[in-house]
């Protein structure tokens, strides 16, 4: 396979805060995002998860604080300072991979179109070169012979795995995942989850937002419970599954177990 | 009648050829227009909201005919002197595009943010998201008003004739009052215009067809 993982990238938030008009969505969030690693956020609804992750590729600008790409601030030119030029942004974001809950994916393309299109338009490959590596990162995900399907023809699973090969195909050093199974129907969901811990095992950089408690526990290096646009606590699997130390953590765990009616 | 024709013909080809030129060149030119204005509204400064609204709604709010009163009789008065069929196809070209830009404005608002926002992610400038997906995605929607008022203008351009641009109203009107007969030059306009409507329809399903194959076809 020739689709290489670039040099995963870490990601830094310090103070980061964020504010919709008077409504703060978060505050004072400081988090390490180590490289190579998985880092998995969960947290009640509204609690500022996507938020955050759409910080660290500047969909959403925070307002105050630092958010960083290995060493090199994203978002403005210095901290606290002018905006980040356009192009600047374009560069840093090639370096970010993004996953939607709703896949996203461009309807009037081809599942290769949808995968080639960036590669021609932003790293400025040529075509054929792009469509040798599109149907690369397509394979990758197991969908080598759905490439002329446009996404109205794929089902949901087949659509997100889609949408992986796009930001793959871009060879990011940090990917973020902002509830990528939520959109699923159930027997849909583990075919992209095991995608994803397939990147994961190849060391790639993940930040995932999500609401599977069992990939969390068994995929990631390190939980990150939000509530309320603040971190509460983080931890290794273990140390937030097995031994909550923060009763919201314990409780949000505790209405997530009955609801599913299961451990894990 | 066959007399009337032979002394009309050329007339009325004449007539026939400046419709055409004037609805082609006032359409493609108000759409081209129309997305300037959308395109500035959306990402040029928020000011410019102010002034675009203004221009739409006077537009709109406005009879044609008037407009192109102003701009044939009321131009010379700021120094803008035009021959008739410049100035109706300027007018034409104004008109359309207050109502090209509110379609455009509506299609471009239904493309789904996460289509744009997956774009952006990825790393595209913005020229590349108006042309690649936004234009694309938004033509399934719009598409089908873009032709419905091509063809409205089509009509729009008889106005025309009220500025002494020598198109096909004003030449059936010249040869109704010249030979007193009405029954053959309302029967010549009726016939142009259907088959000139007809074909424009014809035109804009075979677009619509483009821009939605994906929805249909089974691959
Ligand atoms: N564009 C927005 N405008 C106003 N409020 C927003 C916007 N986006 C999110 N919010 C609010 O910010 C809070 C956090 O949202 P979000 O980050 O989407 O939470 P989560 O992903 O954890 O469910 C919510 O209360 C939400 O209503
Ligand atoms: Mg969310």
């Amino acid at each position: 396979m020739t689709i290489q993982h670039a040099a995963p990238a870490a990601a830094h938030l310090r103070n980061v805060n964020k504010f919709y008009g008077p409504f703060q969505a978060l505050t004072n969030v400081t988090l390490d995002i180590p490289p190579g690693k998985v880092t998995c956020l969960i947290g009640p609804s509204g609690s500022g998860k996507s938020t955050l992750l759409r910080c660290i590729n500047v969909l959403e600008l925070y307002d105050s604080g630092e958010v960083r790409i290995d060493d090199q601030l994203i978002g403005y030119e210095s901290p606290g300072g002018k905006h980040m030029a356009p192009r600047r942004l374009r560069e840093m974001r090639r370096e970010i991979g993004m996953v939607f809950q709703q896949f996203n994916l461009w309807p009037h393309m081809t599942a290769l179109q949808n995968v080639a299109e960036g590669l021609e338009r932003v790293r400025g490959l040529t075509r054929a070169q792009a469509l040798t590596r599109a149907r690369e990162a397509l394979a990758k995900v197991g969908l080598a012979d759905k490439e002329n399907n446009h996404p109205s023809h794929l089902s949901g699973g087949q659509q997100q795995r889609v949408a992986i090969a796009r930001a793959i195909a871009m060879e990011p050093r940090i990917m973020l995942f902002d509830e990528p199974t939520s959109a699923l129907d159930p027997e849909l969901v583990g075919e992209v989850l095991g995608v994803m811990k397939q990147l994961a095992a190849e060391g790639m950089t993940m930040v995932v937002v999500t609401h599977e408690m069992g990939f969390a526990a068994h995929v990631a290096d390190r939980v990150v419970f939000m509530e309320r646009g603040e971190i509460v606590a983080t931890g290794s699997p273990r140390e937030v599954f097995d031994a909550p130390s923060d009763p919201r953590l314990a409780s949000f765990l505790q209405g997530y177990r009955e609801r599913n009616s299961l451990d894990f | 009648m066959m007399e009337t024709l032979h002394r009309y013909g050329p007339d009325l080809l004449t007539g026939f050829g400046l419709t055409l030129l004037s609805w082609a060149l006032g359409t493609l030119l108000g759409l081209v227009l129309g997305f300037v204005i959308e395109i500035a509204r959306r990402f040029g400064h928020n000011l410019l909201g102010y002034p675009i609204r203004a221009y739409v709604e006077f537009i709109r709010g406005t009879p044609f005919l008037v407009q192109l009163f102003v701009l044939y009789y009321g131009g010379p008065l700021i120094g803008l002197r035009l021959d008739a069929l410049p100035a109706g196809i300027l007018g034409l070209t104004i008109y359309g595009s207050a109502y090209f830009t509110e379609i455009l404005r509506a299609g471009f608002d239904a493309v789904p943010l996460g289509q744009i926002e997956a774009a952006r992610a990825i790393g595209f400038r913005n020229t590349t998201i108006v042309s690649r997906i936004m234009v694309p995605v938004m033509m399934v929607s719009a598409l089908p008003s873009l032709v419905n008022f091509a063809i409205i203008l089509t009509k729009e351009t008889v106005i025309l004739s009220m500025i002494t641009v020598p198109e096909i109203m004003f030449q059936t009107q010249t040869m109704m009052s010249e030979t007193f007969a009405f029954v053959t030059p309302i029967l010549i306009l009726a016939l142009f215009f259907w088959g000139f409507v007809e074909t424009i329809s014809r035109f804009g399903r075979r677009l619509e067809r483009r821009f939605t194959h994906y929805l249909l076809d089974r691959s």
